[in-house]
């Protein structure tokens, strides 16, 4: 049985700012149901047919919900706790249990054949894999992470996806960045799936809603900041930075993008982005704060936009 | 400690895969982390790049783990992702098993048959190719990490 998702009345408050009423009523049942069986099909090692036939075999009922990304499915059957990770096609990586909403970054950061790419903060791997099958197991991806027991799990989930492309580096994300730089060493396309409070996460972790306090959120945001600002340093002219999270705060999400845009001022731009999903716009205001009005251009993702978790995601292009 | 292997080790490497499974090229660098472990690394950083990012960081792994070095013979025992990179390759010392004996196998245990075939042997169930046992007289042995082990009687279709 499902446990009752309990959001702090704080932070109810603060989502009844950043949305309409009738959004916050959609939202405050939709984090109470559970989220779609959503898989990613791990083309490195099998294509999406092929996988599809072996799922329905075992009875599933398989649907690809997104035009043009036939790698993504959902799994409409009811299944029981941990159903899709026990399976044998899991065990051999032909699929990696992703939610939808997770997909989104690598999808925007659109990794080319043969480019060098940062995951500055890599694990549990997903979007390394993606970004990995994405290109082929061609090129060259660092992926980095923090924390010794977060390595493992990045190393043996791009393992059983047949990730061969990638060096997998344990380092503070700043000290890295600020390392690769005197090195010299600049990227085609970083992926800074930031560190963040997970407010969009509650539908699978009810850790997150007891864990989420206001202070957390400021010491996020200034770590995000570093991040991004030591990212844009090893970035080659041209090259591109997607930066997403998994929450909804503001101060996590525009108020990053908008030090980024004052930070770098014309060496930057941001990008528009195209996702499979409905996605709004990056808010200009938040609390007492204005934001640069390019912060549009962000997706924010909302759960019950789209059945998915919440998200954020904005891309942004070195000029100089 | 990362050591990437020269063209000759590589060759030995390579020669030991011709004879064992019929394994002709191998697309990639490898690399030996530890005494046994081998690694596929098919990324385009140059080894002096490698070297040049291993005197800022710590590297923690390059590549993929395709299989180790099997103490008493010398043998090469291919991982399950080691099967799966070269299973267009592998011509030789294959057993293919049915789909009872899957379930058996990808839950950890040793499948107790007659296979006709000694020592390291590729295990393969339809299109999938399961890693590699140690074939005896009656049985053949398991290498499947327990990470990897089924928890239930699932079956591949």
């Amino acid at each position: 049985m499902k446990i009752k998702i309990q959001p702090k009345p704080e932070f109810i408050e603060k989502m009844k700012k950043l949305l309409s009423q009738a959004d916050f009523e959609k939202y405050e049942k939709i984090i109470q149901e559970p989220l779609l069986n959503s898989i990613r099909c791990n083309t490195l090692k099998i294509s999406p047919e092929e996988l599809k036939i072996k799922l329905e075999k075992k009875g599933w009922k398989i649907r690809q919900i997104w035009e043009n990304y036939s790698e993504v499915m959902i799994v409409e059957n009811e299944l029981p706790p941990g159903e899709l990770g026990r399976s044998i096609e899991h065990l051999l990586g032909y699929y990696y249990i992703q939610e939808l909403a997770s997909m989104l970054s690598a999808i925007a950061l659109a990794p080319k054949k043969n480019e060098l790419i940062l995951d500055l903060c890599a694990s549990p791997g997903s979007k390394t894999s993606q970004m990995a099958s994405q290109i082929n197991n061609s090129g060259t991806i660092i992926a980095n992470d923090v924390k010794i027991e977060r390595i493992k799990i990045l190393a043996s989930n791009l393992e059983r996806c047949g990730v061969s492309n990638t060096i997998i580096t344990r380092e503070d994300g700043v000290a890295l960045c600020e390392k690769l730089k005197l090195q010299n060493l600049k990227f085609d396309k970083i992926l800074l799936d930031a560190p963040c409070s997970g407010e969009g996460t509650m539908r699978s972790s009810v850790k997150t809603c007891l864990m989420w306090n206001p202070n957390t959120i400021k010491s996020l945001s200034k770590l995000q900041k570093k991040l991004i600002q030591g990212a844009f340093e090893i970035l080659k002219p041209k090259g591109e930075i997607v930066y997403s999270t998994c929450t909804h705060a503001p101060e996590e999400n525009e108020e990053v993008v908008d030090f980024a845009l004052k930070e770098f001022k014309d060496k930057i731009k941001i990008e528009k982005i195209n996702l499979p999903v409905k996605c709004r716009e990056g808010i200009t205001r938040w609390n007492n704060e204005e934001y640069d009005e390019r912060v549009k251009f962000c997706a924010r993702i909302y759960p019950q936009d789209n059945n998915s978790e919440g998200f954020f995601v904005a891309k942004f292009k070195k000029i100089k | 400690m990362i050591h990437i292997l020269p063209n000759q080790e590589t060759q030995e490497i390579l020669s030991k895969l011709k004879e064992q499974f019929g394994i002709q090229k191998i697309a990639g660098k490898l690399i030996k982390i530890g005494k046994e472990r081998i690694f596929l690394f098919n990324g385009d950083f140059s080894d002096e790049q490698i070297k040049n990012l291993e005197k800022i960081t710590f590297i923690e792994k390059i590549g993929i783990y395709i299989g180790a070095i099997f103490p008493p013979t010398g043998e090469i025992r291919l991982s399950i992702e080691g099967t799966q990179i070269f299973k267009d390759q592998i011509t030789k010392n294959i057993f293919e098993i049915d789909n009872e004996q899957s379930k058996i196998w990808m839950q950890g245990e040793e499948l107790n048959i007659q296979t006709g075939l000694r020592g390291i042997i590729a295990i393969k169930y339809k299109d999938n190719f399961l890693g590699c046992g140690k074939a005896s007289e009656n049985k053949i042995g398991n290498f499947i990490p327990k990470s990897r082990r089924l928890r239930s009687k699932n079956i591949i279709k």
